[in-house]
């Protein structure tokens, strides 16, 4: 079951913050699905560092980046 | 884009350091409002009183010197990739060199003091300088987009030729030095300061941060790439004109600068309106009122209105507005990025820390922005009504002093954020 978030129209840093966020409240199973204008580079490092797995597909200004934990 | 690859706590200097610049910049915009609260209309009456010229240094020194370096020490290695060199140093020597420089420039030439005026001199140009080596090394080996080095490399440069035109301009009035055409070389002075350090270096900023803060489309690649060369050139041209009396020249050439200014404003604020954020934040309403100032300054110009009018829509206008509207959101940022730094590094994600809105009390800010357009628009009238001049003093005064609470307050959150972080045990 993937949730989605769009943080598309967010500047910086809003969009991390959301998507933070949102992971915080991820249930067991669940992949997060963000669409964004651009590579969220920050996120990647910490999301490395959280233990989470994530994917990227898309092109500039419009990305989409799922993410889960990489336990699941 | 800003390329947040390559940003790491290592390259950027400690919290400490520009919060150091930002909440003492705020101290001069007080001042400033004293001064004119306390002398009153006299002070407005020409650009060549000495107390008029106290003010505009506690002003061009004190706040915008203060806060430019403090924001670019911090920007470089987030903007251009380019760390600057020894920055705890620079940091700690700049700060109070143009500091001390802005009150006692201030004091010399606002109530006729050499001793206070080469001291003033002295520390300015020394504070400067210990800002300006490292930076030029920095912007050396600059990456990023080459239109903001190109912009951020002649804003230096001009800042350097600012201030050997004011060392001259200090050793003239010291009597150390005779000097034909005064006025052409305080002009030659005032173009450098205003329209060369500032006006590029806002130009360098806006091209990177416009897109960034309110998400809007980029600024067009050849004014991205050409607008701030093209205006040195002109810069060089108009004081070269002023400082040997070709009037014609000068005129022209400041008119083309002028113009090209006007047009950057025009395009800042087109980019404005098509944002994709379409809230009304004091960031946006400060570059929305700068850049009106802008064109204002500019009509007020070509129209011959007194040029204290000038110097008050481009030194309260832009100076004092465009870099408070730009501290509600660099401060901030700075603190959140510091926290979230703290926490990769400790990896302690079981914490919350502060979305980087909540460490600004907004609304405050919009009282500031409320303040600053008042003692804007005060201070303008003043000029034909002078009774006005006292209160717009006061409200330049209580701006600067709301701007200050505001700083404080985020530098207060930052550290109850932090010292949590500390304190909690790890799960």
């Amino acid at each position: 079951m993937d949730k989605e978030l769009d943080v598309s129209d967010l500047e910086p840093p809003e969009p991390l913050e959301r998507i933070l966020d949102a992971l915080m409240e991820l249930r067991s199973g669940e992949c997060l699905a963000v669409s964004h204008r651009r590579l969220p580079y920050p996120l990647f490092d910490m999301l490395r560092r959280m233990g989470h797995r994530y994917e990227t597909t898309g092109e500039e200004g419009r990305y989409r980046i799922l993410i889960w934990p990489s336990g699941e | 884009m800003i390329d947040t690859r390559g940003l790491s706590l290592d390259q950027a200097p400690p919290f400490h350091i520009p919060a150091r610049f930002f909440l003492t910049a705020p101290l001069f915009v007080l001042l400033a409002g004293l001064l004119l609260l306390w002398e009153g209309p006299s002070l407005l009456a020409s650009r060549w009183l000495p107390l008029a010229l106290a003010m505009t240094h506690l002003i061009v020194i004190g706040y915008l010197g203060l806060l430019m370096c403090g924001a670019l020490l911090q920007m470089l290695p987030v903007v251009l990739g380019a760390p600057v060199p020894a920055v705890r140093w620079v940091g700690s020597l700049t700060h109070p060199l143009l500091g001390l420089g802005a009150l006692f420039l201030a004091g010399g030439l606002g109530y006729g003091l050499p001793w206070s005026l080469a001291w003033g001199a002295v520390a300015s140009a020394l504070g400067f300088i210990c800002f300006l080596l490292p930076v030029t090394l920095a912007l050396w080996h600059a990456r990023g987009e080459p239109g903001t080095r190109r912009a951020l490399r002649a804003a230096a440069l001009a800042l350097l030729v600012t201030l050997l035109l004011g060392l001259v301009l200090s050793t003239f009035l010291l009597g150390l030095l005779p000097l034909g055409n005064f006025t052409g070389w305080v002009n030659a002075h005032v173009i450098w300061g205003l329209l060369g350090w500032v006006g590029l270096l806002v130009i360098g900023v806006a091209v990177q941060v416009i897109p960034l803060f309110f998400v809007t489309p980029p600024y067009p690649a050849l004014a991205r790439a050409w607008l701030a060369p093209l205006l040195l050139i002109l810069i060089v041209l108009a004081s070269l004109a002023e400082v040997r009396g070709w009037d014609l020249t000068a005129t022209l050439a400041l008119g083309t600068v002028g113009a090209g200014f006007v047009l950057f404003a025009l395009l800042t604020l087109w980019l404005l309106v098509r944002r994709g954020r379409r809230r009304l934040d004091p960031t946006l309403l400060h570059w929305g009122t700068a850049m009106l100032s802008v064109v204002a300054a500019f009509l007020a110009w070509m129209l011959n209105a007194p040029p204290t009018l000038v110097g008050i829509l481009l030194l309260v206008g832009v100076g004092l507005g465009l870099p408070a509207g730009m501290l509600f959101k660099i401060l901030p940022f700075l603190a959140w990025f510091h926290l979230q730094h703290r926490q990769l590094a400790s990896g302690r994600f079981d914490l919350r820390i502060p979305h980087m809105g909540s460490l600004l009390a907004v609304n405050w800010a919009r009282t500031q922005f409320g303040l600053h357009l008042l003692a804007l628009l005060l201070g303008m009238v003043a000029l034909a009504v002078p009774a006005l001049a006292r209160p717009a003093g006061l409200v330049l005064f209580l701006s600067g002093l709301v701007l200050e609470g505001l700083l404080v307050g985020v530098v207060l959150r930052y550290r109850r954020a932090s010292r949590a972080f500390m304190a909690t045990p790890a799960p």
